[in-house]
């Protein structure tokens, strides 16, 4: 008896551990391998169609460290991105969650409208805020003009100082509800009895905030900042719409450097790129994530 | 014999994967994914096998969909057991992508290429079938199709010819009180001061889009450069944006910039055409390749070129740019190769090339076709004329040529030429190493 339990025990055993190996197998097919790929990629001069290829050793990345502007700018613009887009994401969305996060016809019509532009097509998106900030006949500038303010028109992503920042408004304006709904989920999970104890102990709105919404509502930030820092990295489709292919200075970041290393057939250098870039995203995240922790702790 | 699969034993496996993986990962780049013609030299297509099959046509052209499916109903009609597929992509992704798509013939038994890099890139690769000896060549100009040649063979032929050089209103130009061209640089400077003086936006420039910004760079710089392959020199090192001549053409943009519309470096084509389109500016700094989109906006006026001759008369060694890219070409690994040289052949005869040129509003190198289109009659004249091939596509980086191009437009943004050119210059040297 106890002999035919210990087989079907062991039976079930064998077959929890095969339940993971469809997910596994696919993870290791489509992540380990072409990351392992990568990294040998990273390590020659392949031009992504000869059979000949040269070991490099690790000059790509020397390179990417010491003598490459045009990197370094990719990657300066990213930063300023993604310290904007983070911050202006992170603050909209937590706003609209506390004024929306109550359920009446208002709120719902109004969360509806905000949540509207996440399900646009970045290409759609790219393409109505490229005629926003046309310089010539765009929505900004007439706008400017029509309320007798045409002094204050500007060249918006013509020029290289601003460029990124008005990149920032268009992705804050396209993300912002989706990130909302993030924040709101979390406020909801918050007792209502907690407020009402603070309110009986004397708590301002701003200190039920500092107290109670704030600390509670750390885990719904902690998310919303590491997916708007990894979104800011990976912003794409938007800038190759908004800067053209291949966009200028002004507005290339990492995720179209290395499309246009791709493009350049310098498969070896463009695959060194994307390691650098992935190892960037994972250390931000996890300093974000570590700040956002001891800030709420 | 039962064995329970513990974690360890699963673990084990789960590394054993890995590592086999990861080992079957580090078996080389190109191992198995290189095309089996790379590094070969194929041989010529086969021209006279049976004409059956389909033939996939990869192209990047979306505008020319309609005239080309008219032409592929046409050249069905003649060989009843061939088909053709048009497979297009838009023109960006299939600059980057078109070479990994086409070796191994999944796709493209004909195919087309643009000039310069992508062109060398697939002639490297051995993609080409060379057309060197082939009847068709002959159906073409033979200063025309350079563009598809490399060491003496011909390995494409390029189909289509643009003018990329300033389109002119000549209504406008006339009000202003010109004529004729320019033949100098205070010449095109005085006609863009007429052109302000009546009210016109002397050039519209899509200083915003980096793709047809660089456009009257090949102008800019055609009579300055001391040799008619300046950018390839640049590229080479031989040359430097910082020499002389470079810097000139970079003032040169500096005087430009107040006939340009308000604020033009952040422009987009779509915007500037409309500009032009409406009748409000006297020139759109792109190309004849914009004749049609700009009828397609209802513009009525007539159409000419006119590029900015940036040296004394004297001193002008040429009139205007051309340029050739829409190489058409054979796939070397092509099951269908005797339809596809087939479809090839069709293109080149003058009557169907007639068909492509009208229907598309666009010239074509092929010798003897008779353009109907009003535009291209009226450009026709510069099929004759003393131009350079346009030398912008000489780059092979694309991070050098957005150096240089960049150059310009910074300049026009407010940049100190000097400036601007050390700058590129520290690119170029930085991605040359």
């Amino acid at each position: 008896m106890s002999s035919t339990r210990s087989a079907r025990s062991r039976r079930a055993s064998r077959a929890l551990w095969l339940f993971p190996v469809p997910a596994l197998a696919l993870y290791l097919f489509f992540f380990a391998y072409p990351t392992v790929q990568a990294v040998q990629y990273a390590l020659t001069d392949w031009d992504g169609y000869s059979a000949a290829y040269r070991s490099v050793g690790l000059d790509n990345f020397r390179q990417l460290a010491t003598g490459d502007d045009v990197f370094r700018n990719a990657a300066e613009n990213n930063l300023k991105l993604m310290v904007v887009v983070v911050l202006a994401q992170t603050a909209l969305a937590l706003l609209l969650a506390l004024y929306l996060v109550r359920t009446t016809r208002a709120s719902t019509v109004l969360r509806a409208l905000f949540f509207l532009p996440t399900v646009l097509s970045s290409v759609a998106v790219a393409f109505v805020w490229r005629f926003v900030y046309d310089p010539d006949g765009g929505l900004l500038n007439s706008g400017l003009r029509a309320v007798g303010l045409g002094n204050l028109q500007s060249v918006y992503l013509g020029n290289p100082d601003t460029a990124v920042y008005w990149l920032a408004l268009t992705q804050v304006w396209f993300h912002a509800g989706q990130m909302m709904v993030v924040f709101i989920a979390g406020l909801q999970a918050i007792p209502r009895e907690l407020y009402e104890a603070a309110e009986l102990d004397g708590a301002g709105r701003l200190a039920r905030f500092r107290y109670v919404t704030w600390p509670l509502v750390a885990p719904a930030t902690g998310i919303v900042v590491a997916y708007t820092t990894v979104q800011s990295f990976k912003a794409f489709d938007l800038v190759l719409g908004l800067g053209g292919n291949p966009p200028g200075p002004a507005l290339d970041l990492l995720s179209t450097r290395v499309y246009t290393t791709f493009s350049n057939n310098q498969f070896g250098y463009a695959a060194a790129q994307s390691l650098l870039f992935m190892a960037l995203i994972a250390l931000l995240t996890w300093v974000q994530r570590r700040a956002i922790r001891r800030a709420t702790r | 014999m039962s064995r329970t699969l513990d974690r360890r034993a699963a673990l084990r496996l789960f590394t054993a994967s890995g590592l086999g993986l990861g080992l079957a990962a580090c078996a080389g780049p190109g191992g198995g994914g290189a095309s089996p013609a790379a590094g070969n030299s194929p041989s010529a297509p086969a021209t006279s096998g049976a004409v059956k099959g389909t033939v996939s046509f990869a192209h990047w052209r979306a505008e020319d969909k309609a005239v080309i499916a008219e032409l592929v109903k046409a050249f069905v009609k003649k060989h009843p057991d061939a088909a053709v597929e048009q497979d297009i992509s838009p023109s960006a992704d299939y600059q980057s992508t078109a070479l990994r798509r086409i070796q191994g013939s999944k796709t493209g038994d004909l195919f087309t290429a643009f000039r310069g890099a992508q062109f060398q890139q697939i002639v490297k690769a051995g993609v080409y079938a060379p057309l060197t000896g082939t009847d068709v060549v002959g159906r073409y100009r033979a200063s025309l199709v350079t563009p598809g040649a490399q060491a003496g063979q011909q390995y494409g032929l390029p189909y289509q010819l643009v003018f990329n050089m300033p389109l002119a209103n000549t209504d406008a130009l006339d009000r202003a009180g010109h004529t004729s061209a320019p033949k100098d640089w205070n010449g095109f400077l005085q006609l863009l001061d007429d052109l302000k003086a009546k009210g016109f936006t002397p050039i519209a420039w899509p200083g915003g889009d980096t793709a047809n910004a660089g456009q009257l760079l090949n102008t800019m710089v055609m009579n300055n450069a001391p040799s008619g392959d300046m950018f390839t020199k640049i590229e080479s090192g031989v040359y430097r944006v910082t020499d002389d001549w470079f810097l000139k053409t970079l003032e040169q943009y500096a005087q430009l910039a107040p006939y340009f519309q308000d604020r033009a470096t952040g422009s987009t084509t779509d915007a500037v055409t409309q500009l032009f389109a409406s009748g409000k500016a006297g020139l759109l700094a792109t190309g004849s390749f914009q004749m049609a989109g700009v009828r397609a906006l209802g513009a009525k006026f007539p159409f000419d070129l006119v590029a900015p001759i940036t040296t004394t008369a004297q001193q002008a060694k040429y009139e205007g740019v051309f340029n050739a890219t829409f190489i058409l070409g054979v796939n070397s690994a092509s099951k269908a190769q005797p339809a596809a040289y087939a479809f090839l052949e069709f293109l080149s005869d003058p009557v169907n090339a007639a068909v492509y040129a009208n229907g598309t509003g666009q010239h074509v190198t092929v010798e003897g076709v008779e353009y109907t289109n009003a535009d291209l009659k009226a450009v026709s004249p510069w099929l004759a004329r003393r131009t350079l091939l346009a030398p912008r596509f000489q780059f092979l980086d694309l991070d050098i040529r957005s150096a240089v191009e960049n150059a310009a437009v910074a300049v026009v943004g407010g940049k100190k030429p000097a400036q601007a050119a050390e700058e590129a210059q520290r690119v170029i040297d930085q991605k040359r190493a």
